[in-house]
């Protein structure tokens, strides 16, 4: 009987590559497919207490401060007053309100007040777009610094004004 | 003149290259996957902001409330302001009964309701007082923390 020596195929036998190499393969494929390309997404924090009655307390909170959102018919912005001064309409209007905000809580932490004790209270129209909203919610709380490229928050507490639909005959329900 | 009988021997293919680029790519797909977005709705077109920056902290218990419509191929609104959760897709002015019931879930899971932060992400074309309705019916149901949704990035003109 002959037996067979076979050298050369003992010296070839290694770890088996081709189960891993699929299984490699699948998970490749898997990844490729399951992909979802995200856009990162930020937040602003409102501040939305219920309404309580005043609670007996030594500290004098600061009034809020108004800012008004005016919209066209079809949702665009018409203008944003601050408190009583008309900050007008257009591209600009944003930065606008951005400055007169922080000359406001500027003169108030020269007074003693903090910044995180400012309050602001935006009042916008119903049928505003959201994104002027968040525009305005953009332009209360802070600022790009130029130099660092960070932002730079003036005001904490930012809330809304409960919603007022408009009646029938288009004038908002108070 | 010495002739050099060389043994003929079978070529194998080099795997290790292959593999090592493999393994690289399988590492680069797993960590730019994203799994936890599983509550954003990509129906929702949310607006631009370049102040708005994720917070650092990371929110333990949250409700994600995706506001937006329904959009026809060429990006026309065909339906009425819905809010998408949970699977479900309920008309905005009938969400009440809705986050109420969410409300309920959440006191038998021994979750506190007033730490629970809602999370709004709405589209950019939804009436700003539809959202402030939204943000009435969470108070009504006992929410507190409220936070505005928006893409990173210049904001459109």
């Amino acid at each position: 009987m002959r037996i067979r020596t076979s050298q050369q195929q003992a010296l070839k036998q290694g770890p088996q590559m081709a189960p891993m190499i699929d299984i490699v393969f699948q998970l490749l494929i898997f990844f490729l497919l399951t992909l979802k390309i995200v856009e990162p997404e930020g937040e602003f924090q409102i501040n939305m207490p219920v309404n309580k009655p005043p609670q007996a307390s030594s500290d004098i909170a600061l009034p809020a401060i108004k800012v008004r959102l005016l919209a066209n018919e079809d949702g665009s912005l018409r203008g944003i007053q601050f408190g009583e001064r008309n900050l007008g309409g257009g591209p600009d209007a944003f930065k606008r309100l951005n400055q007169v905000i922080l000359q406001t809580v500027g003169a108030d932490q020269a007074s003693g007040g903090a910044a995180s004790e400012t309050e602001i209270e935006i009042d916008a129209d119903y049928n505003l777009d959201y994104a002027y909203t968040i525009r305005a919610v953009s332009a209360c709380t802070g600022a790009i610094d130029p130099q660092t490229n960070l932002p730079v928050r003036y005001v904490e507490k930012i809330k809304f004004t409960p919603p007022k639909r408009p009646a029938a005959n288009g004038t908002p329900n108070l | 003149m010495r002739i050099k009988l060389t043994k003929l021997s079978v070529r194998e293919v080099d795997m290790t290259p292959m593999i090592d680029i493999v393994f690289q790519l399988i590492a680069f797909f797993m960590v730019i996957n994203n799994f936890e977005q599983s509550q954003v709705d990509e129906r929702v077109k949310l607006p631009r902001d370049q102040l708005a920056r994720p917070r650092e902290d990371v929110a333990e218990d949250n409700v994600v409330l995706n506001i937006g419509y329904i959009r026809d191929k060429e990006g026309n609104i065909t339906s009425q302001p819905l809010v998408f959760y949970l699977g479900e897709q309920t008309p905005l002015l009938e969400f009440g009964p809705v986050i109420q019931r969410e409300a309920r879930v959440l006191q038998r899971l021994d979750q506190k309701i007033g730490e629970t932060t809602v999370e709004i992400r709405a589209d950019g074309e939804v009436d700003t007082g539809q959202i402030q309705e939204v943000i009435r019916m969470a108070q009504d149901a006992g929410f507190l923390k409220f936070t505005l949704k928006a893409m990173q990035g210049d904001q459109e003109p």
